[in-house]
């Protein structure tokens, strides 16, 4: 049983001016996977550090299991941590990387021995286990990084972007890896990275932080489905979220671009009751919910814009048409048989009861 | 046929270019090369004088050598004896004072860090003997000198502005090893000597050995600190003590012989400490 409590969490470097994180207020459940995500810079990764105890708290206070560890030095909050270089010792060997730990820890001769061994079983590292860091690949290296997390049985796992120093197909069997060993082991682990894949895939949450501060925390679908800000919503997603400037009037939004659509009932009442009939919104889309099959067109011909193809690319099963409507662009990622070639004008159906809306000014999701 | 000619011809250009380059280092190497042969010649010819018009000696003879240690007058052994000694000590003090403080310097963060930084790169640009003067008078009012206690204690304290290079050295052990080692439980003197001391052999040998030539090799210190106690004379001083106008004729031989048994000890530590010097063993810590 383990919770760890980030109780308004501030980080200032020193000589600096504004605050590295800022009121970073998280509970983190006994087994469960949070993944911290964000642009780089955003203080993800200083925010783990502070966690880890490599990093001072300017302010606040960090709690594991009720008690505040802020000034506890990392080698007695146990946890364990892989870091994006691996930060193996390049002088000893495999097994020994992972022992090391444990040695210093006292543990028994036998007792080292089996950990070691069935950390090696479960990351197929058994024949490597003689040789050194320089000798294994990046993939392998990796790996003896998490065995040496996973031998010491702390409660707490962190890992710090521990996949981006790999290539494309090693990264996505490797993250299938951590996610199964997650269910084995359930270890309750915080993961740090800036990707967002990662971040959907792997998290039982979500935090999506930007300039220190948390932009909004929840399940993957969550943050998916509802994002509460313009931020989350444009990095969340790939292609990411389309925006258009429009002023909402009587039921309709429309803009000097041509675009002009019907807002179903239920979102035109709230709306209206936050006070925003005859107001500039941002009305925010995603890609795959612009279509330009028949059925749909047809079916809804209130919600159809007319656009002109810029630049398309099939990807196998889907294509994305990147379009212009006016001097607005958008992207639309459609079925593979309803590809178009660029300067085509197409109509294209925006579904919008998939549409979010945002303030203009705050970009808080209305 | 046009292709083969200018692979030829570039084939060409390359072993001419070889050939100059092997040259240059045969040149290079016979100029550093001949001094040495001809001190190990002449601490065996058997025909007296300092100055003689020939290199290779006309007979040879051990009995330089003999005399060397076997003059009372100058007891080169003692004076060896010292050096080992003064040197030994040196080294293991040098060696604490320079890797202690490099490691602190490249690795902890405190008030003054920089400034020292700076002040001691100042420092270093000055000649060690600037301050002989100063240093005979306070070694004098401490009643130390003519010792090889104030040997060590020079030779020494002036190590602890030689950690440049350890320090340039400690920097490019990446500080995620550090880190890595602290969340595994080690305390940092556990990451100093477990993890960071392994990696740094190469450092450590380097810096061990300057520190023990050091003795060997000064001569001003040696002189002011030790003026005209014979007994307590380290090498250096103690052979051009016999270089005097009466005795210059007479002991060249054999003050060539010590300067070939000087060589003995520092060359056997270097062929010794050659093995440490391993490239690359930081390599597959970090990345790929």
């Amino acid at each position: 049983m383990v919770q760890i409590d980030l109780e308004h969490i501030y980080k200032e470097y020193p000589k600096s001016d504004h605050y590295a994180v800022m009121d970073f207020d998280l509970h983190i459940q006994d087994k469960e996977f949070i993944v911290f995500v964000g642009p780089s810079g955003c203080g993800k990764s200083t925010t783990l550090r502070m966690i880890a105890g490599l990093e001072d708290i300017s302010k606040g206070d960090l709690k594991i299991n009720g008690e505040v560890v802020n000034d506890l030095p990392s080698k007695d909050r146990d946890i364990a941590m892989v870091f994006q270089s691996y930060a193996l010792y390049p002088h000893i060997s495999v097994y020994e990387n992972m022992a090391f730990g444990l040695r210093l820890r006292k543990y028994s001769k036998a007792d080292i021995d089996a950990r070691v061994k069935e950390a090696a079983e479960i990351l197929g590292l058994t024949e490597f286990l003689e040789r050194r860091p320089a000798d294994l690949s990046g993939g392998q290296r990796q790996r003896v990084a998490l065995g040496r997390a996973i031998v010491r049985d702390a409660p707490i796992f962190l890992m710090d972007e521990p996949l981006s120093n790999l290539d494309a197909k090693l990264r996505v069997s490797m993250r299938a890896e951590i996610a199964k060993l997650h269910q084995r082991l359930n270890t309750t682990t915080i993961y740090v990275t800036h990707d967002q894949t990662e971040a959907m895939t792997m998290a039982d949450r979500v935090v999506v932080m930007s300039v220190g501060k948390i932009q909004q925390v929840g399940t993957p679908a969550e943050i998916y489905d509802h994002p509460k800000n313009q931020f989350v919503a444009s990095f969340i997603g790939s292609p990411s979220m389309n925006f258009f400037n429009v002023t909402y009037e009587d039921g309709r939004i429309h803009n000097e671009k041509g675009l002009n659509l019907q807002v179903p009932e239920g979102r035109a009442k709230v709306l209206e009751n936050n006070g925003y009939n005859g107001k500039q919104i941002v009305f925010g889309i995603r890609p795959e919910d612009i279509h330009t099959e028949n059925s749909f067109l047809q079916s809804w011909p209130d919600q159809v814009v007319n656009a002109k193809v810029v630049v398309s690319e099939l990807l196998g099963a889907t294509s994305q048409l990147y379009a212009q409507m006016g001097d607005e662009e958008f992207v639309a990622t459609v079925d593979a048989r309803d590809f178009h070639n660029p300067g085509e004008e197409v109509a294209m159906g925006f579904d919008i009861n998939k549409a979010h809306f945002f303030d203009v000014d705050t970009t808080e999701a209305i | 046929m046009a292709q083969r000619t200018s692979t030829h011809s570039r084939a060409t250009q390359k072993r001419h270019r070889s050939i100059w380059i092997n040259l240059l280092t045969a040149v290079l190497a016979i100029v550093w090369i001949l001094p040495i042969v001809w001190i190990v010649l002449t601490s065996f010819r058997a025909e007296g004088g300092a100055f003689v018009q020939y290199f290779v000696p006309k007979s040879y003879t051990f009995q330089n050598y003999v005399t060397l240690f076997n003059n009372p007058d100058f007891p080169f052994l003692q004076w060896f004896l010292n050096t080992l000694m003064v040197s030994a000590v040196t080294c293991v003090i040098s060696t604490l004072i320079i890797i202690a403080m490099a490691y602190s310097l490249s690795r902890l963060r405190f008030k003054f860090r920089g400034p020292f930084l700076k002040i001691a790169l100042v420092l270093n640009m000055f000649p060690g003997f600037m301050s002989m003067i100063a240093i005979y008078y306070i070694l004098k009012a401490m009643n130390l000198t003519q010792s090889l206690v104030a040997l060590i204690l020079v030779y020494s304290s002036g190590a602890a502005l030689g950690f440049y290079i350890a320090k340039g050295f400690f920097d490019t052990i990446p500080m995620a090893l550090d880190e890595s080692a602290m969340i595994d439980g080690a305390t940092k003197f556990q990451i100093f000597t477990k993890i960071t001391l392994p990696l740094s052999k190469p450092i450590v040998v380097y810096t061990a050995l300057m520190a023990f030539m050091a003795p060997w090799m000064d001569f001003i210190f040696a002189k002011i600190i030790l003026g005209d106690a014979i007994h307590k004379y380290t090498t250096a001083i103690g052979l051009y003590s016999m270089m005097t106008k009466t005795t210059q004729n007479s002991l060249f031989m054999t003050f060539t012989a010590g300067c070939v048994v000087i060589a003995i000890p520092i060359t056997i530590l270097f062929i010794f400490m050659q093995r440490y010097y391993v490239e690359g063993i930081t390599s597959g810590a970090v990345k790929g």
